[in-house]
């Protein structure tokens, strides 16, 4: 897999903070894994606790999607 | 028993069928069959096209066909003995003609365009053919050879071309005449007229070719042996001939055909008998269903047809095809095609080790309800095809979690947290158990309480009580090892009641039931028992929908209809009911693996339908009342116990548990306390709404609200205020967004992916 390829990027520069951490988010190199397949994404993570966020629109669009790609290999 | 997921990397195939087992599932299909109509032509015209395409008015693209078919397409018209027509079916409908399809094809020659422009440049053949005497079958050798490519010469006795067309066609009329005759002309065929065909003359010329034919005169002149029936060759004299038995228009046309095919072998140098397929008329295997044709004469054909009155004898035609289970099956609807090449596509896909598996999503939404096979002249039975899709599926790792996880874990919640199996209190052991089947818990638990508490006084020997799933969920799925598994747990219950006798309120537990122990319906016990105090007697109109669980038993459908009639329903039937019910679209998991298609379902049996629809089955009540019909099961109305509208997904395991707890401590009196949460957890109706959609239960987002207040970790989306926290159960992660106050959470929004993460 193309290590350079990002399959999702989302800037959460000001608008989201870590809850326990008090931190703001910041864009960070992410993996997702399904069935033994591997997509490197950036997402918004804590730099404190690295608690990962995945938005709403990208688990229910991008992620769905691919999901059921896989599940058809 | 938990499931894991799968890897797309292990590269594992198993075989779905034999060769010998596709072919016989297969050929049980007869959709691709001839019509009859066709198959009786040795030609193979297709007439059923050829009369579509008339009945539209498109008589150029009828004429196109048979110009395609044969040369001189107006002599075959004019003089066709036409089986077709004879062995059409309207012909079986008493008072009913078949189709006149020689003057279909008249008509056709004379309102139809002939195309023009002649196609592409054709190179000629290095091989040269002759052609001797004049009669219809060496006139359309001529044609044929001609329309090869060879090289083609025409010795005839007779003086001019009239001369010869008059001699091969003495019947054609005026203007099929002269049309004949100029084709005649067009052709690129070299013709010597006025030939004196003596025996040395045939021999001397037909040296100089490499192929020929001949007349029958030239034959007999040629003292040669009769040709072979199947190639028309004769080996002494190296000519094609008809046999001596071939009389007719018909019969040379297709004779002429024949030789074609043997001349193009010869010219290769290879025996004329070599691979030369099927040829001529046929026996059709299709089906065709005449039970709504009207009788009808055929338009009367006064010299030829008008382009009105071919079109109207034309729409006589009924199409002749096979679509007796597509008809009633919403799956195959959806799918567009038919069971023969559905099968061949599952087959196919379940033999792709890498890569996309385009029918999966087909294998997984079949209902599994076995309609096809009743409504099939054959019998084609694609739920076991499907079925055994799936079973390959599980077994080589093939089959994704993802499809058919909900549902499984929810036969292990109705078989865990929410299972009771007990004699009635006061009893060792039963005469009998109830077993009302985990969708009639979920649906309607007030009118299972009723009935289980009607059961016990009424019937003697003691009423064991079985709250949980017969275990069709994982066989459905294809999981036949937690199939068994429940079958064990079942049967282990039983055992311990002294194997009673077991009262199904769902013909799909019955089913799967049966060999666990004797089954008897709730409807013959309320049969035999009369009807309980209280019961209605006037339930008005409704209309009846079968079980597909019940297909092939007549008996349950009987009694069924017996204790409605005895609730004072007035039953109406759909179009499709008894054993050619559909499946309402719970059935085989279908509503799980592909939602759209089971909504078509649902929408297909419910077709036509309106006001209140009686049902046996909680499935079929529950699908019914969510696609918006007014929709019973016949135990609510035996108890009055109307459930209302359905239950969402969160709310049918409550129902289980809490039927479970009541029975629990009213008939056993123990009580398990339920925990109070110690935190405040409201849902809001709009986050409600997602998760019903989303197949989020309630204990979902407490799991992940619990996670919270142990770890704390949550995002602050600043402009909105929300917190959003997740928690991964089992192979999905669920996150919940929340507004947070000292008393609890109110969630109002929730959502999933099965992915995981993690940051590098
Ligand atoms: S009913 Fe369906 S499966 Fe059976 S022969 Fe006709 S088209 Fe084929
Ligand atoms: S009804 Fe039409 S398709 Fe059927 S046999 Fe007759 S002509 Fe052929
Ligand atoms: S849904 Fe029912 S009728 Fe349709 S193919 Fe499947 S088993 Fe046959
Ligand atoms: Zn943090």
């Amino acid at each position: 897999m193309d290590e350079q390829k990002s399959y999702y990027v989302i800037d959460p520069e000001g608008k989201l903070t870590c809850h326990k951490c008090g931190v703001p988010l910041v864009k960070a190199n992410a993996v997702f894994g399904y069935l033994d397949n591997a997509f490197p994404v950036e997402l918004p993570v804590c730099p404190k606790c690295g608690f990962v966020y995945v938005p709403e629109d990208l688990a229910l669009g991008k992620v769905l999607s691919v999901e059921k790609v896989l599940e058809d290999k | 028993m938990d499931f894991t997921e799968r890897s797309t990397r292990a590269y594992r195939t198993k075989m779905l069928y034999t060769k010998e087992e596709l072919a016989a599932r297969e050929s049980l299909c007869v959709h691709e069959q001839p019509a009859f109509c066709t198959a009786a032509c040795p030609l193979r015209l297709d007439a059923r096209e050829l009369t579509r395409l008339t009945a539209e008015g498109d008589f150029s693209a009828a004429r196109a066909m048979l110009e395609r078919a044969a040369p001189f397409a107006r002599i075959l018209a004019a003089g066709c003995e036409h089986p077709c027509t004879e062995k059409c079916r309207l012909n079986e409908v008493p008072g009913c003609e078949g189709v006149n399809i020689p003057a279909l094809e008249r008509a056709t020659m004379r309102h139809g365009q002939k195309r023009t422009g002649r196609g592409l440049l054709r190179f000629k053949k290095k091989k040269t053919a002759a052609v001797f005497g004049a009669e219809l079958f060496t006139l359309v050798v001529a044609a044929e050879l001609a329309g090869k490519s060879y090289p083609t010469a025409f010795y005839v006795a007779e003086p001019d071309a009239e001369g010869l067309l008059s001699r091969c066609a003495p019947f054609l009329g005026e203007e099929d005449f002269s049309a004949a005759l100029d084709e005649l002309k067009s052709l690129d065929i070299a013709v010597s007229y006025g030939c004196e065909l003596t025996r040395e003359f045939i021999a001397a010329e037909r040296e100089k070719y490499d192929l020929a034919a001949v007349s029958r005169e030239c034959l007999a002149a040629l003292d040669a042996w009769e040709p072979d029936g199947v190639t028309l060759y004769c080996e002494g004299a190296r000519v094609l001939a008809r046999p001596r038995d071939g009389e007719g228009v018909l019969r040379a046309f297709y004779d002429a055909r024949r030789a074609g095919v043997s001349a193009d072998r010869l010219a290769q140098g290879m025996s004329p008998a070599n691979s030369r397929g099927e040829e001529g008329a046929m026996e059709s295997r299709l089906y065709t269903d005449l039970s709504a044709v009207k009788p009808s004469q055929s338009v009367q054909e006064n010299g030829a047809y008008t382009p009105e009155e071919a079109q109207t004898e034309a729409q006589r035609c009924i199409q002749c095809e096979c679509v007796e289970c597509i008809k009633g099956c919403a799956w195959m609807q959806h799918y567009g095609k038919f069971p023969r090449v559905l099968t061949r596509e599952i087959y196919n896909n379940v033999g792709i080790i890498m890569g996309d598996h385009m029918f999966n999503g087909a294998i997984n939404s079949c209902a599994l309800c076995k309609q096809c096979t009743v409504t099939c002249p054959n019998g084609y039975d694609m739920a076991e095809i499907c079925l055994s899709a799936r079973r390959n599926m599980v077994a080589t790792g093939k089959m994704s979690l993802a499809v058919h996880e909900f549902a499984l874990y929810d036969q292990l919640f109705s078989n865990g947290e929410a299972f009771l199996a007990r004699a009635q209190p006061g009893f060792e052991s039963c005469e009998y158990v109830f077993f009302p089947g985990c969708q009639a818990g979920a649906d309607a638990p007030e009118a299972v309480w009723r009935c289980y508490a009607d059961l016990r006084a009424r019937l003697g020997g003691g009423v064991g009580i079985i709250l949980g799933c017969c275990g069709i969920m994982s066989h459905w799925a294809g999981r036949e090892e937690l199939y068994e598994e429940t079958r064990a747990q079942l049967a282990a219950a039983l055992e311990a009641m002294g194997r009673p006798k077991i009262i199904t309120a769902c013909p799909t537990c019955a089913g799967a039931l049966s060999g666990l122990g004797e089954c008897v319906g709730v409807w013959d016990v309320l049969l035999s028992l009369g009807l309980p105090e209280g019961a209605p007697s006037a339930c008005g109109a409704v209309t009846l929908h079968d079980a597909c669980g019940a297909r092939g038993d007549g008996h349950t459908q009987r009694a069924v209809r017996e204790l409605a009639a005895r609730l004072g329903c007035e039953v109406t039937e759909p179009e499709y009911s008894g054993d050619r019910a559909p499946c309402c679209g719970y059935g085989g998991l279908a509503g799980y693996a592909k939602p759209e298609v089971a909504k078509e379902m649902t929408e297909l049996a419910l077709r036509g339908a309106s006001g209140v629809q009686l049902t046996y089955c909680m499935g079929c009540r529950d699908r019914y009342a969510r696609a918006g019909a007014e929709s019973v099961h016949i135990l609510e109305l035996v108890y009055g116990a109307g459930a209302g509208s359905p239950p969402g997904i969160s709310e049918k395991r409550r129902n289980r548990l809490e039927l479970r707890r009541r029975l629990l401590r009213e008939l056993w009196g123990e009580d398990e306390m339920q925990k109070p949460l110690d935190f405040r957890l409201d849902i809001t109706d709009e986050a409600r709404a997602l998760m019903e959609e989303r197949m989020i239960l309630d204990t979902d987002v407490l799991s992940v609200m619990r996670h919270y207040r142990e770890s704390g970790e949550a995002v602050l989306e600043n402009d909105t205020g929300l917190l959003v926290t997740r928690h991964r159960i089992g192979n999905v992660t669920f996150w919940c967004k929340f507004t947070e106050d000292e008393s609890g959470y109110t969630v109002v929004r929730a959502y999933s992916h099965r992915m995981t993460i993690e940051t590098r």
